[in-house]
């Protein structure tokens, strides 16, 4: 058994700090929201000055809210579709087709980077300036070319956001995958080049398998920003008629524009055990990797 | 020693009274939303700050009124915010049952003016006995309408449906020969928020005779003809002959989008209240106004259902007004800024920047101004006698937004009306409890 470098306390004294800051921002407000939870507080109304203790009584309603499930089956396919499939997916198809080739690498690398680095509110303003029915972009270029014009909001709210948040997000996987690049050695592919092998095989005997650990970790980054992210309220506002409210939003739309604190409070513990759930369940796979 | 202290302590004073402020909210903007109220504050305040040697800081946000209420909510219930707060009326009693409102009953016996209030303006803004908004003006609902787009389509002036069914007629000729134009907006849905259930929801109701709450009983009505003919209305104007335009009723920023299409002349018809015509049509508005409004919009009493037994015309009124926080430090000072702010020259000028039905007869019975708006004199006459008030209980806001759904849910095709009114009717069971709703024939 190794040795630490410092004894027990200094240690302990070291980590107060920290452990301080997550008790602040993280615990204390995890258990506040726990306890508002199980009120049925709101922030107008007798209930605001004089909240009950209802216990379980949200969550039992929540079980039978479709509000929820439609936004719990929104976020699921939001996360689905932006974050596994899209900015894992493409950030790996990225960092593979700008893998050894410098140029095209920095050149692909800055761009994406750019969308990543935008103020979230100007990407909103950005977009809804790109796609609105009459006077965006899209349709302005797609009515020139004789085409007509698509009420992107409209017909394909989810569809939208998603494109959006692969748009936006794209960036973290693609580096992330670039360096794991880095790190398999030349010889490696240069081998395989020899022995003929094709680029399939290649990306699967050689690539796949050294990379696997990062793949895990951009996916358990990217599941939980995703599941949490906001950001589509700024284009959709939730709508039309909650076909984007994902769960963020609509624990948003309970807590304070329907002013419903307590039942909205229930809802976010509904959505943070979901995430233990999503973070256990990677995290398990990744120990078994390593057993 | 002595001359010492008495240094320190007048210019202590001098500080304290330097210091003193007094802060205003309101949900205008200059150039934007509301920005006569702006113009008319920046011609008062230096006055009153001049008089009473104080600064007064007026804050100014151009949000969606929901968004407004939230914030003012949370700045309350934070344990600030601003000393005058101009809200909506049918907040109250929300906010007094949270004790976020100061009880404005002694404000009010220093200002000679609140004598001239009209009987059910000040109940609009008392709750359980005491007094906490004084009214800044009312309104009235009708129908306004494109003349241009009516005289191309051939529709007579002056344009006076007698039922839903003549509306319904109108549209269909607009449909048929000003291709592009939609023919009417009546509004739906939860992303227009409290305009559906107001300028939308219950001039339907309203018109069959209905109501969401019974005011005999008190209780609310969750099922009856009245609900499921406004909702048939509803269905037949958006899904069974489109004559409006569902999709921009749920959309995103449906109501200033609304109000753009209504200024590119691509809506013929839209039910608003007076508002729409004096502040967001208004000439002087940047955004919306028409140079010549008073020739080019026309506007109509909203007709009932027209069955026997239904009410000829309908309107409802909401208004808003100033309250005071209940976190305010120096009421005495905000009631000296109020008494000065409803002092009649600026209130005439109020009315004459954005012209309203005056809460005060006062200023309704000055014959050189409030009622030299001709607009404003002639909806009067012609509607308050057919006007109502929502039942601004606490738990309106929750009924309104099952009302908004109930809208949405037919407009948008996602239920039948019978299933949207059968989900309606169990939410606000839920909602208020078995023993507070009814059922009517």
């Amino acid at each position: 058994m190794k040795r630490s470098l410092m004894g027990r306390k200094v240690v302990v004294f070291l980590l107060i700090p920290a452990l301080s800051l997550i008790f602040v921002f993280l615990i204390l407000p995890g258990v506040w929201v726990l306890k508002i939870g199980m009120t049925n507080e709101t922030l107008t109304g007798a209930k605001a000055r004089n909240p009950d203790f209802v216990g379980f009584e949200n969550y039992v309603k929540v079980l039978s809210d479709r509000f929820f499930y439609n936004a719990l089956r929104i976020t699921l396919l939001f996360v689905l579709g932006s974050a596994i499939i899209g900015q894992a997916g493409l950030g790996l198809l990225l960092a593979l087709l700008t893998y050894r080739k410098r140029r095209l690498k920095s050149f692909v690398q800055s761009v994406v980077i750019l969308a990543w680095i935008i103020p979230e509110v100007v990407v909103a303003y950005l977009w809804i300036a790109f796609l609105d029915k009459d006077y965006g972009t899209l349709n302005v270029i797609l009515s020139a070319i004789g085409l007509s014009k698509i009420n992107w909001f409209y017909e394909y709210p989810l569809l939208t956001i998603i494109i959006f948040n692969i748009w936006r997000g794209t960036a973290y996987s693609m580096l992330l995958f670039s360096a794991a690049l880095e790190t398999i050695p030349p010889s490696y592919l240069e081998t395989a080049e020899v022995i003929g092998a094709s680029t399939w095989r290649k990306f699967k005997d050689v690539v796949f398998p050294n990379i696997k650990s990062y793949i895990l970790t951009d996916l358990i980054l990217i599941t939980l920003w995703t599941f949490n992210v906001f950001t589509p309220y700024l284009l959709t506002g939730g709508g039309p008629s909650f076909r984007t409210e994902l769960l963020s939003i609509y624990i948003y739309r309970t807590a304070f524009r329907y002013f419903k604190l307590g039942y909205g409070a229930s809802i976010a513990t509904i959505a943070l055990l979901i995430n233990f759930a999503l973070a256990m369940f990677y995290l398990s796979l990744s120990r078994r990797r390593k057993a | 020693m002595r001359r010492w202290l008495a240094v320190v302590l007048v210019s202590i004073m001098v500080i304290f009274a330097l210091g003193q402020k007094v802060t205003i909210i309101a949900n205008a903007i200059k150039g934007g939303k509301n920005s006569q109220v702006v113009d008319w504050f920046e011609k008062y305040i230096p006055e009153i700050e001049k008089e009473l040697g104080i600064t007064i800081e007026l804050i100014q946000t151009g949000i969606r009124d929901e968004d407004f209420k939230a914030r003012i909510v949370l700045d309350i219930k934070g344990g600030g915010g601003a000393d005058i707060l101009w809200i909506d009326g049918f907040w109250v009693p929300e906010f007094v049952e949270a004790g976020y409102l100061r009880p404005i009953d002694d404000i009010l016996a220093d200002i000679p003016a609140w004598k001239y209030y009209y009987e059910p303006m000040k109940a609009m803004g008392s709750y359980k006995g005491k007094t906490y908004l004084i009214p800044a003006g009312t309104d009235v609902r009708m129908i306004y309408y494109n003349k241009e787009l009516f005289k191309k389509a051939g529709i007579p002036l002056p344009w006076q449906p007698k039922s839903w069914e003549d509306i319904i007629k109108t549209a269909r000729i607009i449909k048929e020969k000003l291709p592009g134009v939609i023919p009417i907006q009546l509004n739906a849905g939860t992303e227009m928020g409290e305009a559906t259930t107001m300028q939308g929801f219950f001039m339907v109701l309203l018109g069959a005779g209905g109501n969401l709450y019974d005011w005999e009983t008190g209780k609310w009505i969750v099922k009856s003809s009245a609900l499921k003919d406004t909702l048939n209305f509803y269905k037949q104007i958006y899904v069974d002959e489109k004559l409006g335009d569902a999709v921009l009723q749920v959309s995103p920023g449906a109501r200033e989008k609304t109000f753009e299409l209504f200024r590119q002349e691509k809506i013929a018809m839209y039910v608003e209240g007076t508002w729409f015509y004096t502040s967001v049509l208004n000439p002087n508005n940047p955004s919306w106004g028409f140079p010549d409004r008073d020739e080019r919009i026309g506007w109509a009493a909203m007709p009932g259902r027209g069955k026997p037994g239904d009410p000829e015309f309908v309107s409802i009124s909401g208004g808003t007004g100033f309250a005071v926080n209940v976190n305010c430090k120096n009421p005495k000072l905000v009631a000296e800024v109020l008494k000065r702010l409803l002092y009649v020259e600026p209130q005439l000028s109020y009315f004459q920047m954005k012209p309203f039905v005056s809460p005060r007869s006062d200023l309704a019975d000055s014959c050189w101004t409030v009622n030299k708006d001709k607009f404003i004199a002639e909806t009067s006459r012609a509607l308050v006698k057919y006007t109502t008030f929502r039942p601004a209980f606490p738990v309106y806001p929750e009924i309104s937004f099952q009302a908004q759904l109930l809208t949405e849910r037919v407009v948008t095709g996602q239920m039948s009306v019978d299933k949207a009114l059968e989900e309606f009717a169990k939410e606000v069971t839920r909602i208020v409890g078995k023993e507070n709703v009814t059922e009517k024939p």
